[in-house]
């Protein structure tokens, strides 16, 4: 992996008033790399990502983009980042085609290259025929990609995506993930915020997982999982049983135990010792066990251990400004 | 440097363009911008003689003054809260270039009303002295809605942002000279008239539609104008930084 790095942060610090939304935090993105700040809604993502960008003014500590200190040089840092905010970022009174177009001239792209460009990003997203519609009538997921290749028409090298799928349903999702893989394989250093532990996992060279402002851990999402190693995890089923999470948890060797969906997660020291209790609870408790496995930790596993946080908290959708017309 | 400048510039009219395109047919610019003039003038001239060559050039300034205005009331706001604008301060540009391509489309739209108020009302007038005229209106455009954009930065919505630009424009226009000379005000409120732009666009307009010209006086009217537009130009730019803030 390439070691220069194109962001640095230090010491970054944001306050809203009285509130402190991004605490002191530290981090580096190493060119080309795929970087994830993963964490719950209201844990300072996004407003890591405003400050990096020059939506937001940081209140102390500095940021750099390739050299660049962004609030000394905000005009010349912005000239290497393309944005793909949260809320959404094109015009919906305009058509696909006039928003890259716009986006091209307000940053500078010469004119000859802003036609060649913009039919080849929209033909890259798969948006050329709609090309002539307005933003309005597109699909949430459609508009994504428009956003998208609104921020890559001056070529940035930096990439920053703010919870790009968010809100999309599965295909889109897994399209512009695969979008976000092709770039980064094309050589753009991307930096991804998202709640998604599994998309996180699945794009990510390294993972900073950020919560209350804070970043609680950074590294790759392997390196974290081997740091919930020391624990098994036994996955376990049985044939009906609501809210016996309690009584699993006053098992001998249980440490935790995380309910998902119609399985239980039980967190243990001995997963030897603890199967013939399973059953024997099984037996106790009028239960038959559907199924028993052991697993190996998972980056959600991880983020479990290392916020304290459920994993249920990361699947609250941020709620979006609706797009007024008018 | 001169290069950075031009290319400035350059990004300033294309989000001058974009605003133009985007706002321009908005319910609140043709309520604000085409409406109310003739409305404030309907309300204060029936049942009283108003001189026309006295109302004409007060009418043409208040449609630059609203017309410039309105559009101000609407894109900034809207845009903070649709989310696009992020898309322009995360663009290599300065904040002042963004706020000058926005008060570039208000220039635009309050010359385009002025004019139509000129052509609808210039068989009812005495010739004026076009040139002089024209940039008198330019000016007042300018200034106008560098105003009406001051008003606005504070504001992230726009029923946020319209009750005090409009109180504050309504209540500038009973002052300022269009309707009543501000000779006849009491002294207190004549120096409130004359710490307002709009008594200078009104006496450079009325200046080149019925005389007398007073070059002097008219380049005066001018050079406060663009005083008034640099102050407010700077004043809605710090009102936004301090939004981001």
């Amino acid at each position: 992996m390439p070691s220069q790095s194109s962001v640095e942060v230090s010491n970054l610090t944001k306050y809203y008033g009285k509130l402190l939304a991004v605490d002191q935090i530290n981090f580096e993105v190493k060119t080309k790399e795929l970087f994830g700040f993963l964490g719950p809604n209201g844990a300072g993502k996004t407003t890591t990502i405003n400050m990096l960008t020059g939506v937001t003014k940081p209140t102390s500590g500095t940021a750099f983009i390739l050299g660049h200190d962004v609030t000394q040089e905000p005009v010349r840092a912005k000239e290497h980042v393309g944005v793909v905010t949260d809320v959404s970022g094109v015009y919906d009174e305009m058509t696909a085609w006039d928003n890259i177009n716009f986006c091209a001239k307000i940053h500078g792209v010469p004119k000859e290259k802003r036609m060649s460009r913009a039919k080849e990003l929209l033909e890259l997203f798969g948006l050329y025929n709609r090309r002539n519609d307005r933003a309005d009538t597109f699909s949430r997921g459609m508009k994504k990609r428009l956003m998208i290749a609104t921020a890559l028409v001056h070529e940035p090298e930096i990439l920053f995506l703010d919870e790009p799928t968010t809100g999309l349903d599965v295909q889109s999702s897994r399209q512009i993930r695969d979008l976000i893989k092709e770039l980064n394989r094309n050589g753009a250093t991307v930096f991804l915020t998202t709640h998604y532990i599994e998309e996180a996992d699945q794009l990510c060279q390294r993972v900073a997982i950020i919560d209350r402002g804070k970043i609680v851990t950074l590294d790759t999402p392997e390196k974290l999982k081997t740091m919930v190693q020391a624990e098994h995890i036994i996955e376990v089923s049985f044939d009906h049983g609501e809210e016996i999470a309690d009584k699993l948890k006053r098992l001998g060797y249980v440490r935790d135990v995380v309910t998902a969906g119609d399985k239980f997660k039980l967190y243990v020291e001995d997963p030897s010792a603890m199967l013939p209790l399973i059953f024997h609870f099984a037996e106790k408790n009028h239960l038959k066990v559907v199924s028993v496995n052991t697993l190996k930790p998972t980056l959600e596993d991880a983020f479990v251990k290392l916020t304290g946080l459920r994993p249920e908290v990361m699947a609250t959708e941020k709620e979006h400004v609706k797009p007024a017309r008018g | 440097m001169v290069k950075a400048w031009i290319e400035d510039a350059k990004r300033a009219v294309c989000i001058a363009e974009k605003d133009v395109k985007i706002y321009f047919f908005k319910g609140p610019n043709l309520t604000f911008g085409l409406l109310l003039p003739v409305v404030l003038y309907l309300a204060f001239s029936i049942g009283r003689t108003v001189e026309l060559t006295l109302a004409i050039p007060g009418l043409v300034a208040m449609a630059a003054f609203f017309g410039a205005g309105a559009i101000q009331a609407i894109s900034l706001p809207l845009e903070r809260r649709t989310g696009t604008f992020s898309t322009l301060l995360t663009a290599p540009i300065s904040l002042f270039t963004i706020i000058l391509g926005k008060t570039l489309a208000g220039f635009f739209f309050g010359i385009v009303l002025s004019l139509a108020y000129t052509t609808i009302m210039m068989p009812f007038s005495s010739l004026p002295n076009l040139p002089l005229f024209f940039f008198g209106i330019l000016f007042s455009s300018f200034v106008f809605s560098a105003f009406g954009l001051f008003l606005s930065a504070p504001f992230r919505d726009i029923p946020q942002a319209m009750p005090p630009s409009t109180v504050v424009r309504i209540a500038m226009v009973f002052l300022c000279g269009v309707f009543t000379p501000i000779e006849t005000l009491p002294i207190s409120l004549q120096v409130v008239a004359y710490s307002l732009p709009l008594t200078y666009s009104v006496d450079a307009l009325r200046q080149a539609m019925s005389g007398p010209i007073n070059i002097q006086m008219f380049l005066i009217d001018l050079v406060v104008q663009f005083f008034y537009a640099i102050v407010f130009l700077i004043a809605a730019t710090k009102a936004v930084k301090r939004t981001i803030e």
